[in-house]
């Protein structure tokens, strides 16, 4: 039986370890599976997963995050990503980077890209265009480009073929391209 | 590009939809919601009350209202009188049912692809139920079985919305009875699904469990027996058809429409559809052949007879099969399949209605 998150956020303000028990207990297993989809290293997963009950540990207090669940994946995918760059920054052949050139093609040709501000729009852009898909739709497109998902898992998850799954995400990324490019998402 | 600037970008999306994706759809639906006592009574008509009264007791009468004032909308709304689709089933609402099931079944139909099974479910708070769609969502499971669907509530079929704040309000609008604290739900379980989950059964009733997600608790609003509905459908044969698009300078084979009062099933071929449909073939190198297949769903016209004419719209799967890509395609209101006239794409006419002079001749 798993702790509520208030309880959990109790301990952490209490500052009692079990906080740490807790908080692994319930969320270890999503923590890890995301480091392990960006490091693709079951290793540095569990790393990612100790540096993010770290991070947890000293942000709350003074965060009371709500949901817990997205604030400690947060944490552990910039982990992650952190880890990712630092082993692959010569090269691009990593499973992350399979996922951003998919994401890229989303990106309407013209946009650069290269300020906070334009990421941070483009960010609520994106927040925009979630809110209007269905919700099927919706989890396939965050697990793919938030968590990194493979396709196989995903067409796993939804009892489909990895094809139909990419042919899917295509769609959508087609989908979100026109809407960016309609917002006038363009320089 | 900065890549590291895009994922910060993707990076940064609302809390709502990371909790959303973290979850499977397959929950723990093993916990029970508190149930309530229905206190209040809707009430049509005095006649009509007096005489429901007597017979189901107050607290039923609001339910049954609820109950049958849905299907009424379901019918109205899936044009169900005008579309005339043989396959749409109305389910008998039982005064038990009205008085104690936390699931009513109303209403089905096979579009083709799904089983389409309306639902109403109570007792669902209000606060519970405000916390959709981010935090909350609806699935079914086939109990004894890994099998299951998605659900929703269900809004009118033409409704357009945009954003978490006007799904909340339309959902309370159209598919909440505050009342009786009933929702009316939409769920949709693959054809294939409920096949494979008769044959591991054995029997064609199948134990369909409703449940909410609310966070990460797990609300169950109960059971229904329910038995899949036929499919009602007609075949267009267009003969090996070939359409050439200009723009994309490609042609593409179309041979048949499969066609139900809510679906569509184009089916074409083309030159590197084989490759283009392969497990792990990357959809950018085939993205115009994609654009094609999209055309022809999307543009291709459908002719009725009052001179009104209807597109099945983008497909939402598209499977390759039988040396053919199939596409699927969906929509929520009901068409009269038996009165298409003649369907075209651009210039080109793939079928049309033999003329009673064609006939005679």
């Amino acid at each position: 039986m798993h702790l509520e998150d208030y309880k959990i956020i109790d301990l952490f303000l209490e500052r009692s370890e079990q906080a740490i028990t807790e908080l692994d207990r319930k969320y270890g297993a999503a923590v890890k599976k995301t480091a392990a989809n960006i490091l693709r290293n079951r290793q540095d997963a569990e790393e990612i997963a100790d540096d993010t009950y770290l991070g947890v540990w000293n942000t709350i207090p003074p965060q009371k995050p709500d949901p817990l669940v997205s604030y400690v994946c947060r944490i552990a995918r910039n982990l992650a990503l952190n880890r990712y760059y630092a082993n692959h920054a010569a090269k691009r052949n990593g499973n992350y980077d399979l996922v951003l050139d998919e994401l890229e093609e989303c990106i309407p040709s013209g946009i650069n890209l290269e300020t906070e501000y334009e990421a941070k729009e483009l960010s609520e852009a994106i927040n925009r265009f979630l809110a209007t898909l269905p919700g099927e739709d919706r989890i396939l497109f965050v697990r793919r480009y938030w968590y990194a998902c493979p396709v196989s898992e995903l067409a796993a998850m939804t009892g489909s073929s990895p094809n139909r799954i990419s042919v899917r995400l295509f769609r959508i990324r087609g989908k979100l391209k026109k809407q960016l490019t309609r917002e006038g998402f363009l320089p | 590009m900065n890549r590291e600037l895009l994922s910060k970008a993707f990076g940064e999306i609302d809390d709502r939809f990371i909790a959303e994706a973290v979850y499977l759809p397959a929950g723990d639906a093993s916990a029970s919601p508190e149930r309530k006592h229905m206190k209040t009574k809707r009430i049509l008509t005095l006649a009509l009350a007096a005489a429901l009264i007597l017979s189901l007791g107050i607290a039923g009468f609001a339910a049954w209202s609820i109950h049958s004032s849905r299907q009424q909308e379901l019918r109205t709304d899936l044009k169900i009188e005008e579309g005339k689709p043989e396959s749409y089933v109305e389910f008998p609402v039982a005064d038990a049912d009205a008085n104690t099931a936390g699931v009513v079944l109303l209403s089905a139909i096979n579009d083709g692809q799904e089983e389409r099974i309306y639902l109403n479910v109570s007792p669902v708070a209000e606060e519970k139920l405000a916390r959709f769609p981010e935090e909350a969502r609806f699935f079914c499971m086939i109990e004894g079985t890994e099998y299951g669907g998605f659900a929703a509530p269900k809004l009118p079929a033409k409704l357009s919305l945009s954003g978490q704040d006007e799904i909340r309000k339309a959902v309370k609008e159209y598919s909440y009875d505050s009342e009786t604290q009933t929702l009316t739900l939409e769920a949709y379980l693959m054809t294939d699904v409920l096949k494979k989950a008769m044959q591991e059964l054995g029997t064609e009733r199948i134990p369909l469990q409703v449940n909410m997600a609310v966070g990460e608790e797990t609300l169950c609003f109960g059971k229904i027996l329910f038995s899949p509905t036929e499919e009602q459908h007609r075949f267009f044969d267009f003969g090996h058809a070939r359409y050439y698009d200009r723009e994309l300078d490609k042609e593409i084979e179309i041979l048949g429409l499969k066609l139900t009062p809510f679906s569509a099933e184009w089916i074409v071929h083309y030159e590197e559809d084989a490759k283009g449909h392969t497990p792990g073939a990357d959809p950018g190198k085939y993205s115009s052949w994609y654009l094609l297949e999209d055309k022809v769903c999307i543009e291709a016209k459908l002719h009725f007879s009052d001179g009104s004419t209807f597109s099945t719209g983008g497909a939402v799967a598209t499977p390759y099969q039988d040396g053919a890509v199939h596409q699927h395609c969906s929509w929520g209101s009901a068409i009269d399949i038996e009165d298409v006239q003649r369907i075209t794409l651009g210039d080109l006419t793939l079928w049309e209605r033999a003329s009673e002079s064609n006939f005679i001749q």
